[in-house]
C-alpha cells in the first residue's frame, strides 16, 4: 500500500507545478453554478417550487453536485491510456513496478485530495456570491451514506474509464467515442438538470444504472432530499464498482497480448 | 472569391477530403459529438418544460428553436472553419504559420479554409430539423419575410462567430500562452448554448451581450423569427457585427506584425 500512497503524493505535489491551472479550475467552476442561478432565477420569478425543489434547494443542488463533478477528473485515464497505446508508449505503465489500475486508482486519489480543499473553497466563495440560503442535511447517517457512495461513485468512473482505455487495444481510436461519452455522462449524472425533473419512467431506468449514484444522488442525500434511497443506492453502486472489476478483468485478459508497444 | 481563391479552395478542400477518408470513423466525429451535445441539451430542456410552462417569456417552442439555431451555427462553425481557426496558436508557437506567409494567397484564407470536414454535414441536416421542430412546436405561419430575416440573422451572427474564434486565436500573436482564452471561450460558449439571452441581465448581459457576444448569437435569429425583435435591437446587433469585425482586421493585422517565425 506504502507505494500507492507514494504515488498519490507525487501526483498532489505534481499538481503544484500548474498553479494556475488550479486557479483557474476553480474560477471556471462558476459557469455551472451561474448557469444554474440565471436559469433558475428566470423560472423561479414566477413559481415557488419546481419539482420538489425551491429556489435555494435548487442552487443547493448545483453547488453539490458541480463540487463532486469537479472532482471527477477520470476521464483523464481513459484519453491517457487512449493516447499512450496509440503512440505506444503504454509500455511505461507495464514496467513500473505496481499495478497499473492501482496505480491510476492511486494517481486519481492524489489528484482529487488536492483539488478537495480548493474546490471546497470556490463552493464556499459562490455560495456567498450568489447569496445562497445553503440547504444541507443534519442528519449523520445520510451523510456518511453520502460520503461513501460519492466515493464508490468516484470509483465506478475511474474503473469505467480504465475499462474505456484498455478498449483501445481492440478498437484502436476510441477518442470520438469518448468525447461522446462524456456529453452523455453530464446528463445522465443529473449535471446539466437534475434527473427527478424527468418522468418517473425514465428516473425509475437510471435508477439501474451506475451515473445515478455518481453525483446525482450524493448531491440530493447532501441537500436533505431522497434520503430512503440512500441505502439501496450504496448496494447498487457497489454491485456495478464490482461489475466494472470483472469486466476490466476480462478485456485485460483478452486483449493485453494485442499490445506490441509499437503504436497504431 | 476571386478566380484564384477559388482554385484555391478547390485544391485545399480536396486535399482535406484525401486525409479524412484514412480515418472514417472519425470523418463523421465532429457530428457524432456535436450531434450528442444537442440532443442531449433537447433532452435536458424537454425535463425542464415537463415541470415548467415558461422560461421567461419562451416557452417549449422557442427553446426548441433556440438549440435548433445554435446547433446549425455551430454546424456551419464545424464545417467550415473550425478545424483551420483553432490551429493558429499551434502554428504560432510551432513557427509554421511561416509557410502561410509565404505563399501568394492571404494566410487567413488559408488558415480558414484548409481543414474543412465535410463529415459534420450531417449536423447541418440535424440542426434544420430541430428548427423545423421548433417553428412546428410554435405553431407559427412561415411567411418568407420572416424566413428571410431569419436567414439574414443567422449569416450576421455566423460571422460573428468566425470573428471571435479568430479574435481570440489572434491573441495567440501576442503572447507565449493563450490556454486562459480557451477556456474563457469554452465556458462562455457552453452556458450561452445552453442559456437564451433572455434569461440574462445587469452584468451578465454586459458580458454575453458586448464582451463575448455569444449571448446574441442564437437569441437574434430566434427573436426576428418569433416577432420579438426590435428596431433597437437590430440596430444593436449589427452594430456589434461592426465593431467585432473591425476588432477582428486590427488584431489579426497588427497580431502578424507581432510574429517573429519559431520563436513566438
Amino acid at each position: 500500500m506504502r507505494k500507492y500512497w507514494e504515488i498519490s503524493k507525487t501526483y498532489m505535489k505534481t499538481q503544484l507545478v500548474w498553479r494556475a491551472d488550479v486557479i483557474f479550475n476553480m474560477i471556471f467552476t462558476i459557469s455551472k453554478i451561474l448557469f444554474a442561478y440565471l436559469l433558475w432565477g428566470i423560472i423561479f420569478q414566477n413559481k415557488e417550487s419546481v419539482g420538489m425543489f425551491t429556489f435555494h434547494g435548487m442552487l443547493s443542488y448545483y453547488i453539490v453536485s458541480s463540487f463532486l463533478s469537479q472532482l471527477e477528473m477520470s476521464e483523464g485515464i481513459s484519453n491517457e491510456i487512449h493516447e499512450r497505446i496509440r503512440n505506444g508508449t503504454f509500455s511505461k505503465y507495464i514496467v513500473i513496478p505496481a499495478g497499473i489500475e492501482r496505480y491510476f486508482m492511486a494517481m486519481e486519489l492524489g489528484i482529487v485530495l488536492f483539488y478537495l480543499v480548493f474546490d471546497f473553497a470556490a463552493a464556499v466563495v459562490w455560495i456567498f456570491i450568489f447569496r445562497i440560503q445553503f440547504v444541507f442535511t443534519t442528519q449523520w447517517r445520510v451523510i456518511v451514506c453520502a460520503v461513501l457512495m460519492a466515493g464508490l461513485g468516484m470509483i465506478f468512473m475511474i474503473r469505467l474509464n480504465y475499462f474505456l482505455g484498455i478498449l483501445t487495444l481492440r478498437f484502436e481510436g476510441i477518442g470520438t467515442f469518448l468525447m461522446i461519452k462524456n456529453n452523455l455522462v453530464s446528463l445522465v449524472t443529473g449535471s446539466i438538470v437534475p434527473l427527478a425533473l424527468f418522468p418517473e419512467t425514465v428516473t425509475g431506468i437510471l435508477r439501474l444504472l451506475p451515473f445515478y449514484y455518481v453525483t446525482y444522488l450524493p448531491a440530493m442525500l447532501f441537500t436533505g432530499q431522497c434520503q430512503e434511497e440512500a441505502v439501496r443506492g450504496l448496494v447498487i453502486i457497489g454491485c456495478w464498482c464490482v461489475l466494472m472489476q470483472s469486466a476490466i478483468q476480462n478485456a485485460w485478459k483478452k486483449y493485453f497480448r494485442k499490445y506490441d508497444g509499437a503504436g497504431i | 472569391m476571386n478566380k484564384k481563391n477559388w482554385r484555391v479552395f478547390q485544391e485545399l478542400f480536396r486535399l482535406r477530403f484525401h486525409g479524412l477518408t484514412v480515418f472514417r470513423f472519425d470523418f463523421f466525429a465532429p457530428f457524432f459529438v456535436d450531434g450528442s451535445l444537442f440532443a442531449i441539451q433537447l433532452l435536458a430542456f424537454g425535463a425542464v418544460y415537463a415541470n415548467v410552462d415558461r422560461i421567461g417569456s419562451w416557452g417549449r417552442g422557442e427553446m426548441i428553436l433556440y438549440i435548433g439555431t445554435f446547433s446549425l451555427l455551430n454546424a456551419v462553425n464545424m464545417t467550415i472553419y473550425f478545424f483551420g481557426i483553432n490551429s493558429i496558436p499551434y502554428k504560432v508557437r510551432s513557427g509554421e504559420l511561416d509557410l502561410y506567409l509565404s505563399k501568394p494567397v492571404s494566410p487567413l484564407f488559408r488558415l480558414t479554409f484548409e481543414n474543412i470536414s465535410p463529415g459534420a454535414v450531417p449536423l447541418i441536416l440535424m440542426s434544420v430539423c430541430i428548427i423545423v421542430y421548433g417553428i412546428a412546436s410554435l405553431q407559427m405561419t412561415l411567411t418568407l419575410v420572416i424566413a428571410a430575416a431569419y436567414i439574414f440573422w443567422l449569416v450576421l451572427m455566423e460571422i460573428l462567430y468566425y470573428e471571435m474564434e479568430v479574435l481570440i486565436r489572434s491573441v495567440s500573436l501576442y503572447v507565449v500562452s493563450m490556454a486562459r482564452m480557451e477556456q474563457i471561450e469554452e465556458a462562455g460558449l457552453d452556458l450561452c448554448m445552453k442559456l437564451p439571452g433572455i434569461a440574462l441581465y445587469g452584468v451578465y448581459k454586459v458580458i454575453f451581450y458586448l464582451i463575448l457576444p455569444y449571448g446574441i448569437m442564437a437569441t437574434l435569429p430566434v427573436q426576428s423569427m418569433i416577432g420579438e425583435l426590435n428596431l433597437q435591437r437590430t440596430l444593436y446587433g449589427i452594430g456589434v457585427v461592426v465593431l467585432f469585425t473591425a476588432f477582428t482586421c486590427i488584431i489579426w493585422k497588427n497580431g502578424l506584425k507581432h510574429y517573429n517565425s519559431a520563436s513566438s
